[in-house]
Order: structure tokens, then sequence, then C-alpha cells
């Protein structure tokens, strides 16, 4: 183990510990403005009119007549608006706020304003879609020539529903005018993603504006576009308060209402297969965008660049598309697009290799990438793929072959068994040339006359302990003690911009700079005096340039790997089935910090196995979501996984912090497939294509009535 | 050590809505028309502050566990973690209690609350009703004991009177000896039941001499059915064997499932299942 992975005690330890932790919710609700949001009860209508109750003196409100900037929320393609204006396109979408000193008249207001509406069809399942914000294809090989030489041909769909980040804390911000400058304090993952939103609304220049993440409970993705709305909507509203504090937390039902989720897709694969190997891939990825772009583009790539899975795929076409409906913009989930096509390619893979009579995992060997073979946009696998070694030691720790076997035989009792595995990877970084193009981070060391470091960067610390990774890649370099290190939660008045916390990158990218940073600073240390060390990205020199057009090159610098294996239970009686084990190993470079990444690792794969099973969220026939709460939408508590055990394989990244690499998301994206293996093999059908499974549908399969089709279901 | 645990959001010891004794709390009832409060886990999330609270937990009388040969006597005050961690407790409560929610709400909720509440889907009622346990209700005028089933009446009804208390439990002894609990839960922890199930059955000399069952989070009500289960009572296991399908049928057809979480249709074939499951494995240990 290298001497960085070490673990020490977390930075924001004592303070979470303790209870000191201070969130947007702690700073003192007296004295400042509450908002309450005007939000259509409608998936689409025109607005014929809004109507406004008489406010009492101290109240006000706001909507699109009051933004001093472009009604646009910046994300990428920015059509998302700040309010509603003459049509609201899902229901939650934000028609104005009323703001005032007391939350309940707040409430009150808002619910008695009168909005009149035309109703208008609404689009709610991505089936029935006539506009696809994107529409992507990517190839490569013959695969016509592939598949009329094939000697099988298979074809399957599979569909994923959403799935909800689920943080602890909720969704909140407080904005307010102070010395002529516009500061916004929240919950957030990306502070000069919300920068340049909050800019683009109020109109501000952008010295005139101020973002300062606050300890943030938790994101998981949900925090990475969303604030950017909500800042940009308060920000408005702060200008108007004319100096007074405006503060909005969300409760539970709003927040998982009415703010982004994992997109639900569903993908169709063709497969061709000669001789035992994988020839032609085409594979068709439908992902429900929801009522704007906001980050689909990106999820979409991701996922559909993942499509063909660890295989290496000779002949390829892939087309992708993000549709639009009229329910909630779906935006960024750990995972990004990837954990939808692995469930699909993985569980194809399994089908395939049981349609030939083999044993699914010695099938997927057989067609395994190695270093050097093409990915699938052409680009290489540059480095080793450790995936053989680390199948071995999930075996090995699972007793896969044993039991697979053992329940393999008919099983006729109360209750039945099934294992299964998957295989996958999680490209690490900004998929493309965006390290380079767009983000071009930048960080800085700042030695005080005492010898005390600060780090400033605008990486947020949301319980994944970058504040603690970065500490100690600093501390390394300069042999200074880990506590002479100082961070804190970033400001971007002081902080300058090294991109956002996001796609697995803070460690590998931002540790990368910081190392660099430190080991300058060593170089020039003046002891005694203050000092300021600088560091920019540069992009590594052996990469295949990515070409986003044609989906060509290097979509990433690396990957990480992992290896799952699940074993499920099921109660025949009651459909019910209990995680009986979940074994998997991951490469993510060298840990960081031992205990950080196994931690991360953990609670991933709970994530993943949530998905797979009990996170349910259904909308109505209205457009509306239904599971708003936590009675409703169920995640895995502690006690439903009683065995839960990762391994770490360390295979190291050159470009990264003592070759770390991108760890964050890999953990969740390939148990839904050995999940829904798992569930195969204990019911004994084929064709589980979707999650989550529900115990409702675990008995009809039971019983037959859904053997071998496809089940209409979640949107 | 549980009671101190026990939040009061409202009201504080010596309060006169936080009585020390069953007499000021009845007096109290009788005057205020309070809502009694005793662990609080459903009042709590009800988010109705203005009703004024009756709080419960420095009441000692409803603290009690005691038997005698007919009865096992329950304070209706008594937490989940106080009946799981009483080795005197009967095992089919037992095994239900540790099934509720998690450990904090299971240290403040009470086996009396999750009946007063009057929810289908409370799974220590469900055992209650299987074991056609009696309550015993409290007022300053006197004192009634009353079959459960006369008791709950409805969603969220009971048949208590805003003067009254619901103050024991009365849990026939019987038998309670070979049983069967099973909750569907959409978790292992903090799942409200999608079905429950309890079943009750005792055999002697190849004879059936007693059979429960009860289904809770199917309908407005707990459903028990003596009468169905009263074709089997008195019969051999052979006569039991090819009156099965006939008690089944009864079952379906007396189960009219509500849907919610889960299909009508779904809860119906667990109900059956468990049911059939049930008695399939008592008639083959009685051969």
């Amino acid at each position: 183990m290298h001497k960085i992975s070490t673990s020490v005690i977390k930075k924001d330890h004592a303070a979470k510990m303790g209870g000191s932790a201070y969130y947007v919710g702690d700073y003192p609700s007296k004295g400042v403005l509450h908002s309450s949001f005007i939000r259509s009860p409608h998936a689409h209508a025109r607005i014929r009119k809004v109507h406004y109750p008489a406010l009492p003196p101290g109240y006000f409100s706001v909507d699109y007549r009051d933004i001093t900037g472009e009604n646009s929320v910046h994300v990428v393609l920015d059509d998302l608006p700040v309010f509603a204006q003459e049509e609201v396109f899902y229901i939650g979408d934000a028609i104005g706020m009323i703001v005032g000193p007391d939350a309940e008249t707040t409430a009150e207001l808002a619910a008695a304003c009168e909005v009149s509406y035309e109703e208008l069809p609404a689009i709610l399942d991505i089936n029935d879609a006539e506009t696809a914000f994107f529409d992507y294809h990517y190839g490569r090989g013959d695969t016509e020539r592939a598949f009329s030489e094939a000697d099988h041909v298979f074809e399957e769909d599979f569909e994923t529903g959403y799935q909800e980040q689920a943080y602890l804390e909720p969704q909140g911000m407080i904005a307010q005018v102070e010395n002529d400058v516009l500061t916004v304090r929240g919950s957030l993952q990306c502070p000069y993603y919300v920068h340049r939103a909050t800019a683009k609304a109020t109109g501000l220049p952008t010295e005139r504006i101020r973002i300062v993440q606050e300890v943030t409970g938790g994101g998981f993705g949900g925090k990475e576009a969303y604030p950017s709305l909500l800042a940009a909507q308060l920000g408005v509203a702060a200008l108007k308060a004319k100096g007074q504090a405006v503060r909005c937390i969300f409760g539970r039902r709003e927040d998982m209402e009415f703010t982004s989720k994992r997109h639900p897709s569903r993908c169709h694969y063709r497969v061709a297969v000669k001789e035992g190997r994988v020839t032609a891939m085409e594979i068709d990825v439908r992902f429900n965008s929801g009522a704007f772009t906001t980050l689909s583009p990106v999820v979409l790539q991701r996922g559909i660049i993942a499509s063909p899975g660890v295989y290496n795929v000779e002949n390829l076409q892939v087309r992708g598309r993000a549709l639009r409906t009229h329910t909630v913009p779906n935006g960024a989930y750990r995972g990004f697009g990837a954990p939808q096509t692995f469930f699909a390619v993985e569980l194809m893979m399994d089908h395939i290799a049981a349609s030939l009579g083999q044993d699914p995992l010695e099938f997927k060997r057989a067609n395994l990438a190695k270093q050097g073979d093409a990915t699938s946009t052409s680009g290489r696998y540059h480095f080793p793929v450790p995936l053989p070694e680390m199948i071995e030691r999930v075996l090995a720790a699972s007793d896969y072959a044993n039991k697979r076997a053992a329940y393999a035989a008919p099983q006729d009792s109360l209750y039945r068994k099934g294992i299964g595995l998957s295989l996958w990877f999680h490209g690490a970084g900004f998929t493309g040339a965006g390290e380079r193009d767009l983000i071009k981070a930048v960080v800085a060391l700042e030695k005080n006359a005492a010898g005390q470091v600060e780090i400033l960067t605008a990486n947020t610390d949301m319980g994944q302990g970058v504040k603690t990774t970065f500490s100690k890649i600093v501390a390394h370099e300069l042999g200074i003690p880990y506590e002479d290190i100082i961070i804190h939660n970033p400001d971007t008045s002081r902080v300058p911009d090294s991109g956002p916390t996001a796609a697995s990158r803070s460690l590998m990218v931002v540790g990368e700079l910081l190392r660099r940073a430190a080991i300058r600073l060593k170089e020039e240390w003046c002891e005694g005096q203050p000092q300021r060390i600088e560091e920019h990205y540069t992009h590594p020199d052996y990469l295949v340039p990515f070409n986003l057009e044609t989906f060509s090159g290097d979509a990433y610098p690396t990957f990480a790997w992992g290896v799952g294996v699940v074993e499920l239970g099921f109660d025949t009686l009651t459909g019910a089935n209990e995680v009986l084990g979940s074994w998997s190993c991951f490469d993510i470079g060298t840990l960081a910090d031992e205990a950080i990444a196994v931690g991360q690792m953990e609670g991933g794969v709970l994530q993943g196995l949530g998905y797979s099973s009990m996170e349910q969220m259904a909308i109505d026939g209205r457009g509306r979501i239904r599971n708003n709460s936590y009675s409703d939408y169920l995640i895995p508590t502690s006690v439903d996984v009683p065995q839960l055990e990762v391994q770490m394989h360390v295979c190291e990244y050159p470009g990264g912090p003592y070759g770390a690499k991108g760890a964050g998301e890999l953990p969740l994206v390939g148990i839904p497939a050995a999940f829904i293996a798992a569930a195969e093999q204990a019911l004994g059908v084929r064709g589980i294509n979707h999650i989550p499974l529900t115990a409702e549908e675990t008995l009809d399969y039971l019983s037959g009535s859904q053997h071998g089709k496809d089940k209409e279901s979640v949107r | 050590m549980v009671n101190s645990m026990v939040q009061t959001p409202k009201g504080k010891e010596g309060d006169t809505l936080a009585p020390k004794t069953l007499e000021a709390a009845l007096a109290s009832l009788a005057q205020e028309g309070a809502i009694p409060y005793a662990g609080g886990t459903d009042l709590m999330v009800a988010e109705d502050e203005r009703r004024p609270f009756l709080f419960l937990h420095n009441i000692a009388e409803l603290q009690g566990f005691s038997e005698d040969d007919e009865y096992y006597r329950l304070g209706a005050g008594l937490t989940y973690t106080r009946i799981m961690n009483d080795k005197r407790m009967p095992a089919l409560l037992v095994e239900a209690a540790s099934q509720i929610a998690a450990p904090a709400i299971r240290n403040a909720g009470t086996i009396g609350g999750n009946i007063a509440n009057a929810s289908p889907k409370a799974d220590s009622a469900l055992v209650l009703v299987a074991t056609d346990s009696l309550v015993r209700l409290v007022s300053a005028a006197g004192e009634r004991v009353i079959p459960i089933g006369q008791f709950l009446v409805g969603r969220q009804k009971t048949t208590r009177r805003p003067d009254e208390l619901l103050v024991e439990i009365l849990m026939p002894k019987r038998w309670l000896a070979d049983y069967r609990f099973t909750k569907v839960g959409g978790r292992k922890a903090l799942a409200i039941s999608r079905v429950s199930f309890a079943g009750l059955f005792a055999a002697e000399s190849g004879v059936i001499q007693h059979l429960a069952l009860a289904f809770g989070a199917v309908e407005d009500t707990i459903v028990r059915r003596p009468q169905i289960d009263g074709l089997l009572i008195g019969k051999s296991v052979e006569e039991a064997r090819a009156l099965s399908e006939e008690w089944l049928a009864a079952w379906d057809a007396a189960i009219t499932p509500l849907r919610g979480r889960v299909s009508a249709r779904y809860r119906k074939q667990v109900c059956l299942n468990l049911a059939a499951a049930f008695l399939k494995s008592r008639l083959e240990s009685t051969d």
C-alpha cells in the first residue's frame, strides 16, 4: 500500500461528529426573508394570467418580470428558464415566488396566487416523445457485414427507472446583496457553475457575485446543476429585496418532487456472435430528459460511450437520444448515464451466453477488451485492463462458482437463491476534451508566515472527503504535518476555478494539480514568508484527440474498473427479496485514503442495490411524481445488507496523484446487472430486463405469468 | 431508562398535560378533551401542533406487566423496546415488535399507541387481533373490557370515547405455542407493512383444536374471520386436508384488499399464499 493510503482523521470529522458543522439551514432564520414558490400543477399548460393576492407590507412577489439579466439558467444549452413566462413544461415548473418575513405567511400567499392555465397536451412517456433534444450516432467497423456473417443474432430491450439522490440535506440557499456584491450561500457541488448561472440571470458583472459553499450534506450529482436554477431564482429575489437576505430551504417533498433525478432509460440491443465472439453490436439508447436539456447531453454521451461495456466489439453502431417529456428535468446522479447502459449490456451478455449454452462469465471473459485494444470510440485502452485478476478475487471471496452451480439445480423450496456477476468500467473524469477546452482548471496554494498552507480550489466536500485527500497530498509533498494544511469550503471570491465537483475528477485531476503545486512550493519555499503558487491544467499528451461530432478518440484519459457479485434470496410466498451478500472488487488506482475509498465503494454498491430493488419512483397519469417522501421512496437501511464486502485492486494511473484515478461514481454502475442476473437465476427465468424489480413482479415471474416477456412499467 | 428517552415536544413534567397518575390523566381527559400522546411516533408526523396533547409517559400505571392463568396483562404504555427486552413476554408479540420501524422508534412507540392509532398496518395490533385479545378502557366514570375487534372499527377509528384511556391489553395465553408471523415490507427496517400475517394453530391427537388467522394492511381494518377458521376446528388432519380448498376459497372471498403502495391483486395473492402455506406446514407437522 502506498504511504498516502494510510487513513487519517478526516478534516471535517470533528465538526460533523460534534455537531458544530454549519449547514445553510443552520443560519438564523429570524431577520431574513423567506420564500415560497408558485409552481405549476400541470405538466404542460399555457399561462393565461397570474393574479397575486394583496400582499401585506414587507412581502413581495418575484417572477420573470423581475429578472435583470436573461431568463435562462446557464447549464449547457441554457433552455431552462429561471421563471416560466408563457408556458409551463412540467409539474413544479416555477412561475414565481412570494418573499417575506414569515415562512408560514409566504407559503399561504403563494398558495393563494391564482394562476389561470390553458392545459396543453402533455407527453409523459418517452415512447410517445416527439422531440429528441439530442440524437447522437457513432460507430466503427462494418456492422452490416458482421450481422450477415454472424452465427447467431440476438435482440433484446432493457429499461431502467428513476433514481432519487436522497441526500440527507435537502437543497437550500441564502442570497443577499452586501456592499454591492450578491452573495449566494448554499448546499452545492459546483460553485463556479452557480456563479455563471447567477451572473447570467442577474446581469451582474462577475466580480459582483460571490458564491459560497456551505457544509453540504450529500450531493451524489443532485447538487451539480439544480443549485444553478435555485441560485438564479434567489439571486433575482435578493436584488429585489434590497439588501435583505432571502432564504430558501426545501422541505423533503419539494426536493423529491421538483429536483433532478437519474434519467429513466430504454435501450435496444442487437448483437452478432460468430464462433463464440461478439462481432457486432447495434445499440439504441433512449433517455428521458424531462422538460429541459440541463445536463442531458453529457449524461447521454457517457451513457452511449459505455454502451458496449468492457468488451472488444469491432463493429459497432450506436444511436443515443435524450427525449423531451413534460416531466421534471433529469440530471446528474452518480454514474451519469453509465448505470443504464451497463445494466443493458451486462444482461445482454448473460442472456447470449445462456442461449449459447455457455457459462456467462466464460463468455464475457472470451470477449474482454485488453490493453492496446480500441475503445468504443476508437481511442485506446492505454493502460492494463485488470479485470481478469479482479474477477479471480471476487470469485474467491464470494464462492461464486459453487453457488452458481448449486442454484442452477431446480429449486422447489419456498425460499430460492441466485447469484449474478457483472463487469464494468467508469471513464475517469470529464468526457472528451472538456478538461482542456472548457474547464481549464486552476488551483492555488497560499502559505502564511507561520508556514501553514491553505488549499484554494473550487472543489466541494459533500462527504466524499476531498478536503482530507487534498490536504494529505499537499502535506505529503511539502513534508509538513497534515494539521498544518488549511482548507475551507470554497468561496468564489477567494478560490480560483478548478472546475466542478463531478465526473469522478476531483482527486484525479485537481488532486494532481495540487501535488504539482506542492512540489513547486517546496522548491520555492521561503521560511517565514507568505507565498502563493498557482498551477494550471495540462492535457495528457498520449491521448487520441476526442471529436464530439464523430465520437472518436479517447473519451477518457483512463478507466476505473469494477467487478461485482450479488447473491439474493427470494421468499416465494411474498415475492420479497433480500441481499444475502455482495462482493466486489474495484480498481481506482492508488487509494488516496483507504477508509475513505472503501467507504465510497460500499456506499456506491448500496445505492446500486437500492436502484435495482426498492427504489421505485413513478409518475401518475398526470405527470406527477407520487413518491415524494421517504415513506414512499424507500432506500436501503443498514439492515438490508448484512454482508457487503469490497476489495481494492490497485492499478496505478500515471496521470493521477501517486497513481490515483476516478473513484466516486464507479461502485454503483454495474451492480444492477449483477442483481438482476442473480434474480433471474433464483426465479428460473430469463429476461427480467428492467429495474427496479418489485415483489409484485417477482410473484408473477414465479407463477409464470411474466415468463420471458417484457413488461410495460415505469417510465 | 427507556422512558427518559421519550421526547416531549409540548408540556413538561409537572405540567397539567403531562400527569403522573392515571387518575390525574383521566380527570384532565374528562375536562380538556386532549389527544392522548404515548410515544408520539404517529402523532409527531401528523404535523398538527395546535391540538392539546395529554402526555402519558410519566404514568407508572401504564407501564406494568403481569400475568395470571388466563392472560398476559400489558400496560398500554409499554414501548416495543420494553416488550422485546422482557423475557416474560409472549414470543409472537416479541417477534412482531422487533420488526416494527427501527430502534429509535421502538424506544418511543408503545403498544397502546399502536392500537389506538387504529391503522390496519399496525403490526402489534395484528397479533392482538389474531390472539383475540381484550382491551381495558378506563374513564373517570368507570371502566370496560372489550374484545379488540370491537375496539378497532375502521381506519383511524376506534370505539374509545374522548374521556377514556386505553390502559391495558389482555392477551389470552391459551393458543400461543404454535404461531407464524410474517411482515411484508418494502425493506427490512423502517418499513410500513404492505401485507402482514399472523396465524395460530393447535392440535391434539391429530385433531385441530384451534386455528386463527389475521391479515393486516389489506383492508381498512385488520381481517380476522373466526367462522372461516372454524371450518377446520374439531377436524382431523385428513378431514382438514379435504376441506382446505374450501377454507382457502372462503378466505379468498372474505378478503377485499385495497390498492396502495402495492396492488390489490398482489395483496390478495400474498394473503392466500401465506394462509395456504401456514395450514399446509401445520397439517404436515401434525401428521
